[in-house]
C-alpha cells in the first residue's frame, strides 16, 4: 500500500467515493478500476427529459501518472456513442475542461457531471460538422487533438 | 441581552439536531475532516497553504500545479489568479519542523508579518525611539555563523524588480564592504 503513487493514492480515493456515492445515471466499473488504477470503465445514463433518455452509453477514461496535474484522457467507447454536436463519431469529445480548463481540482465525478450535462443541454441530436474529416485525420488521443472551443451553449 | 438570547437559540438548535439524528455526528467529523483535505491531493493538507480566495493546498501539491502551468497561475478551485507569494502559509500549534521528503520543492512561502503602526516619529536620536547595537562575538565564529547561516535556512529573498528586493542587495552590499573593511583593519592592526 505504501507503495502507491501520489496519483494512484487520489485515484483510490476518487474510486471510493464514487463507489460510495455516485453522480445520478453513473457507475463505475469497479473491479476493473481496482486491478488498473489507471484506466477507468464508466457507465452513464442519458438523464431522464433530455433527448437521451433511456440510453446507456459507456466512456473510458485512461490516467497518466502525472494525474491530477494532467487531465485525463476521456472518450466514450462502445457500441453507442452519443450523437452530440461535440461529440465525433469516434468517441473523442469537445470539452474545455479535458485539455485547456483542465483543473487538478476537477475530478472523474465533476468530468462525468460536465458530460450529463453537456448531453442533457443538447436541443438536437446531430454530429459535429467536421465529423467526417476530423475522424479521419485525428490522432488516437484526443488530447492531442488542438481543439478549438467556441461553442458554449450546448 | 440579545447575545444571550441568541447563544441559548444557537444551544436549542444543536440540541434539536442531536436528538433528531444522532448518527449525523459521526458524518459532520467526517466533513470536519474534509474541510482540512488539500484541493489537489484529497488527503489532509501537508505543509498547509492558503490561496487568497481561500483554498486549501499542501504546498507540495500547488506549486507542481503553478509549474504546470507556469504562464497561466489560477487557483485549481476557483480560477482567480494566485501566486507564490501570495498564499499564506498555515502553522498549526504542533506543527513540528519536519523537513519535507520531496527536496525538490522549495520551501514554503513565508508568512507575511506586518509590524503594527507605533507613531514613529522620524529619525530623531533624542526620542528614544532609535537604538543601535554592535557587537563582536568570539570574532572568527561570530563571523561564520552570520555569514554561512548555519541551522536556520535564510528566509525567501522578495521576488526581483521590487523596492524591497533592491534595498536589501544594497545593504548586502553595504555590509560587505563594512566587513572586508573590519578585517583588514583588524589584520594591519
Amino acid at each position: 500500500m505504501s507503495a502507491m503513487s501520489p496519483s494512484e493514492r487520489r485515484l483510490q480515493k476518487e474510486l471510493m467515493s464514487l463507489i460510495k456515492d455516485p453522480p445520478p445515471g453513473v457507475t463505475v466499473d469497479a473491479e476493473q478500476a481496482e486491478q488498473n488504477l489507471l484506466q477507468w470503465t464508466i457507465f452513464m445514463e442519458g438523464a431522464s427529459g433530455t433527448l437521451y433518455e433511456g440510453e446507456r452509453f459507456q466512456l473510458q477514461f485512461k490516467f497518466s501518472n502525472k494525474y491530477p496535474f494532467d487531465s485525463p484522457e476521456v472518450t466514450f467507447v462502445g457500441s453507442n456513442i452519443p450523437v452530440h454536436p461535440h461529440i465525433y463519431s469516434n468517441g473523442h469529445i469537445c470539452l474545455s475542461i479535458l485539455t485547456d480548463d483542465w483543473s487538478p481540482a476537477l475530478s472523474v465525478q465533476s468530468v462525468c457531471l460536465s458530460i450529463v450535462s453537456m448531453l442533457s443541454s443538447c436541443k438536437e441530436k446531430q454530429r459535429p460538422h467536421d465529423n467526417a474529416f476530423y475522424v479521419k485525420t485525428c490522432s488516437k488521443n484526443p488530447k492531442k487533438t488542438k481543439w478549438w472551443y467556441h461553442d458554449d451553449s450546448v | 441581552m440579545s447575545t444571550t438570547s441568541t447563544s441559548e437559540e444557537v444551544k436549542d438548535n444543536t440540541s434539536r439536531e442531536d436528538e433528531g439524528d444522532a448518527p449525523n455526528t459521526k458524518d459532520e467529523d467526517k466533513s470536519n475532516e474534509n474541510l482540512l483535505e488539500c484541493n489537489i491531493c484529497l488527503d489532509t493538507a501537508k505543509d498547509a497553504v492558503v490561496s487568497l480566495c481561500g483554498h486549501l493546498f499542501c504546498w507540495p501539491c500547488l506549486h507542481q500545479w503553478l509549474e504546470t502551468r507556469p504562464n497561466r497561475p489560477v487557483c485549481p478551485v476557483c480560477k482567480a489568479a494566485i501566486s507564490r507569494e501570495k498564499v499564506v502559509p498555515l502553522y498549526g500549534r504542533g506543527s513540528k519542523k519536519q523537513e519535507d521528503p520531496r527536496n525538490k520543492v522549495p520551501p514554503r512561502p513565508a508568512g507575511q508579518r506586518t509590524e503594527p503602526d507605533n507613531n514613529f516619529s522620524g529619525f530623531g536620536f533624542g526620542d528614544g525611539g532609535f537604538h543601535m547595537s554592535f557587537g563582536i562575538g568570539a570574532f572568527p565564529f561570530g563571523f561564520f555563523t552570520s555569514t554561512f547561516n548555519f541551522g536556520e535556512p535564510r528566509p525567501n529573498m522578495p521576488p526581483h524588480g521590487t523596492p524591497q528586493n533592491m534595498e536589501e542587495q544594497f545593504l548586502s552590499k553595504v555590509f560587505l564592504w563594512l566587513a572586508l573593511i573590519f578585517i583588514a583593519w583588524l589584520l594591519l592592526a
